[in-house]
């Protein structure tokens, strides 16, 4: 273990202890898993009237009906899944280099682009996917998963895009060179030197990418014409019935990947062990 | 039932809007609705074999997606070789505007909608756009089942079904109470507007965008009219005009009683049960008593919770399952369409463990030992005698009355 290692782990530890550091991630912590605590028993629960703490029966028919074949749940959980990994690896496909002509150089247009990129996030998806339908459907891409995955692009590009820019705009790529003339191929100067360097960016621009896939309504319907199931919509169906016990199951297993990318995303989030990382690696 | 397939948010309203602007800025072909080039049962079956029906329709009741997937899906692969896949949405709307779309575009043999669960506004639109496959009936063996002589079930809002659907179930309005906190609920809209002045803050309606709050109001203009009769046809904004003022005189004199002194109304149907069900208000009602039942079996009503008609009678309607013209598995669909109307399927749905939905057919053509099978069937406490509740039915009105009165609930009573 270097000296740097170990003065970065100290810095970790007395920063992880001070009060109001605490006080900020019990307070992040409560308030990310305190609106969940409802849902988990009404998922479990048969009848819970106002203004009655716990219910007064509980039964795990809301869970069996989710887990039966009837209820679709589980093929929406692999549909929901696939779809985001999918718009999350084409969107860092597009915009890793689109992020890096952004943050690295300076062009005729620039801000032009810049506008465009941000656009889907200033003008209502909605709008766009109305016209989008016609479009589709001539193309025969309404209704299939292909046509959703391509839709889900417009609104997760440009949090890929922009968070790439900010990342390569701190980004000395003079490095590229030192490594290609040390002897390094092109895919070896960006697996040894770009990755580590853009890695916490591209983790957090992907934990985005994700998650906003991940919670489409409105563009899957529209798009997938009900054929493309996905869990929020099978989640609104019964939210907007009023069945509070098989929407708060859905729920549960709506937030498992948020968390667990959460969970495994939260250690690149900061950068540091990224950083230590890639000091020992030097 | 109806209030299922028509269930709709004000989101969902707006954007439904949106989407018919976008299809009216397209030049629209007004072609008649498709005739079929069937000729006989067995043609339409052996066409069906192997085929796929998607049907589309309001998913959200755990109980409903159960028996058509398993029961009736059940049923159409055993006996016929067709799988059926459900598809689950919000409002029925949806899949109207997706034949809407795929028109637009000129998809007029490969759509992706084969069945929707359908009635009332949804229905003309889609019939008036040559949207839907019609003249079909007389190929389906279990149309004879049908009382076509019905004029409730001949006429979807007023507008005649032509062949261009296929009756599910009845629904007829009626109110529900806990026996255990209620003893006497008003049994008339005049007793209800009494009842609503001695006991503040027990009653509310949904506002006149859900599909239960603007029939609830439809009663309040059946009272105000003296019946429905001088209602009946097509819009006369004379006759609105007389009438309508007596009916928002009514609805303004309750308000400051109602629940939080009638400053909002709950926007859905959902949001009055969950009232009723929090013991905030003490009266419920719905287009179709079966909900009664299945929300006492799944915990949300109190056991104690029981049904009833009015006096002056409530309104019923009859819900429909309809084919698009340009599905690609219409003789699959017509086959699914023959089994829901069977004996066995609309038995099983009568169950008040499986729906409880009171049958489309008529139980008086069905052989003596068949009939009293259904009239054998128990009926869920919760749930009020449907032949009662029948012997006072009241027509449903045009789709222009019912946009007429929810846009003027709007404007005179809930601003």
């Amino acid at each position: 273990m270097t000296m740097v290692e170990i003065r970065i782990r100290a810095e970790i530890s007395r920063d992880g202890l001070s009060g109001p550091t605490w006080f900020a991630l019990v307070l992040l912590i409560s308030w990310l898993i305190l609106p969940l605590i409802p849902l988990a028993v009404w998922s479990i629960s048969r009848s819970w009237f106002f203004p009655d703490i716990t219910p007064s029966a509980y039964s795990l028919r809301a869970w069996r009906y989710v887990f039966s074949s009837t209820s679709e749940v589980l093929p929406a959980l692999g549909v929901t899944t696939l779809i985001a990994l999918c718009a999350t690896l084409l969107s860092a496909i597009i915009g890793l280099p689109a992020g890096r002509a952004l943050g690295l150089y300076q062009f005729r247009g620039k801000s032009a682009v810049e506008l465009l990129i941000l656009a889907p996030t200033i003008v209502p998806g909605i709008a766009v996917a109305l016209g989008l339908h016609v479009v589709f459907l001539n193309l025969g891409l309404a209704g299939s998963f292909l046509g959703v995955l391509i839709v889900h692009l417009i609104p997760t590009l440009p949090y890929m895009v922009l968070v790439m820019a900010g990342v390569f705009a701190n980004y000395n790529p003079e490095i590229e060179a030192q490594a290609r003339s040390l002897g390094a191929d092109p895919f070896q100067t960006f697996y040894y030197v770009t990755l580590p360097a853009i890695l916490p960016g591209l983790l957090i621009g992907s934990l985005f990418t994700f998650l906003v896939s991940w919670s489409q309504y409105i563009l899957t319907l529209l798009i997938g014409g009900g054929r493309v199931v996905t869990l929020p919509l099978l989640l609104f169906n019964f939210a907007s019935a009023g069945r509070n016990d098989i929407t708060g199951a859905i729920s549960m297993i709506y937030i498992l990947p948020g968390v667990v990318l959460l969970l495994l995303g939260a250690r690149h989030l900061t950068g540091r062990n990224t950083a230590a990382e890639s000091l020992r690696q030097i | 039932m109806s209030r299922y397939p028509s269930i709709s948010s004000s989101v969902w309203q707006g954007l439904c809007l949106l989407i018919t602007y976008v299809a009216l800025a397209f030049p629209f072909s007004a072609q008649a609705e498709t005739k079929t080039e069937y000729k006989s049962w067995e043609e339409v079956m052996s066409a069906a074999k192997g085929g796929t029906v998607n049907w589309f329709m309001w998913g959200g009741a755990d109980n409903i997606n159960q028996y058509v997937s398993d029961y009736i899906g059940g049923e159409l692969t055993e006996r016929y070789g067709i799988t059926l896949k459900r598809i689950g949405i919000n409002d029925t709307a949806e899949a109207v505007n997706i034949v809407l779309g795929e028109k637009q575009a000129g998809i007029d043999d490969k759509g992706s909608v084969d069945l929707i669960w359908i009635n009332g506004g949804n229905f003309r639109t889609m019939k008036q756009g040559g949207l839907l496959f019609c003249g079909y009936h007389s190929l389906l063996p279990n149309n004879k089942l049908v009382n076509w002589q019905n004029p409730s079930i001949a006429n979807d809002f007023g507008l005649a079904v032509d062949e261009c659907e296929v009756p599910w179930n009845r629904a007829q309005f009626a109110f529900a109470y806990d026996s255990a906190r209620t003893e006497n609920p008003p049994k008339s809209i005049a007793e209800l507007i009494d009842w609503v002045k001695d006991n503040p803050g027990e009653f509310t309606y949904p506002a006149a965008t859900d599909f239960n709050g603007s029939v609830f109001i439809r009663h309040v203009f059946y009272h105000a009219a003296g019946g429905p009769d001088a209602l009946l046809g097509d819009f006369d904004s004379k006759k609105f005009d007389a009438i309508a003022p007596k009916a928002w005189a009514i609805l303004n004199e309750m308000k400051p009683y109602l629940w939080r002194e009638g400053e909002t109304y709950p926007n859905a149907i959902a949001n009055l049960a969950q009232l009723f069900a929090n013991r905030e208000v003490a009266l419920y009602f719905d287009y179709d008593p079966a909900i009664f039942g299945i929300n006492v079996e799944n915990g949300i009503f109190p056991e104690t919770t029981r049904s009833y008609g009015l006096k002056d009678g409530t309104i019923g309607n009859t819900n429909y399952v309809a084919i698009p013209y340009n599905s690609p598995n219409k003789a699959a669909a017509m086959v699914a369409a023959n089994v829901i109307l069977s004996a066995d399927a609309q038995r099983e749905k009568a169950k008040a463990d499986v729906w409880g939905a009171a049958p489309a057919i008529d139980i008086n053509r069905l052989p003596e030992e068949e009939k009293q099978r259904f009239t054998d069937l128990p009926r869920h406490p919760a749930v009020v005698d449907p032949a009662t509740l029948s012997k006072k039915a009241l027509p449903e009105l045009h789709p222009d009355w019912i946009s007429a009165i929810e846009k003027g609930w709007q404007e005179n009573v809930a601003k």
